[in-house]
């Protein structure tokens, strides 16, 4: 069988995509390793209009609901894409689990995730000490002196976390200033806690059992420290997981898909990208969703083409 | 024989949360331990997992790190 629509990933993007697809009532297939998207381990969501506070827990659950009351959008979870490839009648997708579907359109929303330090000693002490999740692992560094890496708004959020349980928090700041909200940073500068280190780069993670140091050049000295810490958190953004993708479209050097923003079209025709995974300058969950309905009435479109141009509807048309 | 299964966990970790749904969904009768409460039970985690990070679970003595619905599911023989 040849679907109408392959949509890749279920984040807000891909819920979005599936919810239009299937009042348009396009067949669709959808492949997703799960709903919900990044945001799924934020333990408050502030910003989803229309719900003042949300966990993303939460907001993961509505959505999957939400895409489910369409019974024509088939689901595959979970599922993960690993190649795409041009076919005559469009595009060929193979998966992790060895599953092969072809469809006339495709939208890729499969959005971004943690990047990481790839630093030595990152691998060994994830879990030991280096952690991704500060809302969920915070309250195991009780009195424990901590390094957050990272000065945006993530960063930032961490330390908040962060700040009821460790005795100290170091802040390794990339930058010359920390890059997050104003308001975030006033709050943290309150706490004799925190230290801001900025023109930092992580060269090292040090530990036996669990992790014990830390160590950065000082750009500006040019000097390599190192910091005693029991913890580090990693918070410096998200890389779009675009890897399946690679030679069939066109990337930025990020590796994130470059899309016409008025029709979310991407340089192959009949395949469309929206969230995470794409060159939009705000990664935010309701631009996925604005984003990715663009994009499924852009595909509906093209698939109303595509059936103009066929012999078939032609004939039909002609008698 | 009954399994015994004690997740050690804190409140806001979503995977901890995905864990007892799962557990839930297929009546396994667990036990928690709020690790950020628990100092006690914090140590013991630490040491019998060698993990800074929640969740962990224990099964029988097997203790597994974090969601693996996969490796719960044949620990407990759930059929999905």
């Amino acid at each position: 069988m040849i679907y109408d629509l392959i949509i890749i990933g279920a984040g807000p993007a891909g819920a979005a995509a599936s919810v239009y697809a299937g009042r348009k009532k396009i067949k669709t297939l959808l492949l997703t390793e799960s709903f919900g998207g990044q945001s799924i381990v934020s333990d408050n969501i502030e910003n989803w209009i229309g719900i003042k506070k949300i966990s993303g827990f939460e907001l993961a659950k509505i959505l999957e609901d939400h895409v489910r009351a369409h019974e024509e959008v088939e689901i595959k979870m979970p599922e993960k894409a690993v190649s795409v490839k041009e076919v005559s009648s469009g595009w060929e997708v193979s998966t992790y689990n060895g599953g092969i579907y072809q469809s006339k359109t495709l939208i890729v929303t499969s959005g971004g995730r943690r990047r990481r330090l790839n630093v030595p000693g990152e691998d060994k002490f994830d879990g030991k000490g280096v952690s991704y999740c500060s809302t969920c692992d915070a309250p195991l560094f009780k009195d424990k002196e901590v390094a957050v890496i990272g000065g945006g708004n993530a960063g930032l959020e961490a330390v908040i976390d962060l700040i009821h349980y460790a005795s100290k928090i170091y802040i390794i700041n990339h930058g010359s200033e920390l890059s997050g909200d104003q308001s975030t940073q006033e709050e943290i500068r309150k706490s004799p806690k925190v230290v801001v280190i900025n023109n930092a780069e992580t060269q090292e993670i040090l530990g036996d059992r669990f992790v014990t140091a830390i160590k950065y050049l000082d750009k500006q000295s040019n000097q390599v420290k190192e910091l005693s810490v029991g913890g580090i958190f990693v918070e410096i953004g998200s890389i779009p997981n675009s890897e399946f993708m690679k030679g069939l479209i066109e990337m930025n050097k990020a590796g994130e898909i470059i899309v016409d923003h008025r029709t979310l079209a991407t340089s192959k025709p009949g395949i469309f990208a929206a969230g995470d995974v794409t060159d939009e300058i705000y990664k935010q969950n309701n631009i996925s969703v604005g984003d990715a309905i663009a994009a499924t009435l852009s595909a509906y479109n093209y698939l109303l083409n595509i059936k103009k141009q066929s012999p078939a509807y032609e004939n039909k048309n002609s008698n | 024989m009954a399994n015994k299964v004690v997740i050690y966990t804190t409140p806001e970790c979503v995977y901890c949360k995905m864990t007892k749904e799962f557990f839930k969904e297929n009546n396994v009768v667990y036990e928690e331990k709020d690790v950020s409460v628990d100092d006690k039970a914090r140590d013991e985690m630490v040491e019998k997992s060698g993990q800074l990070g929640v969740p962990v679970t224990d099964i029988n003595g097997k203790i597994i790190v974090g969601f693996d619905k996969e490796k719960l599911s044949e620990i407990l023989g759930i059929k999905n």
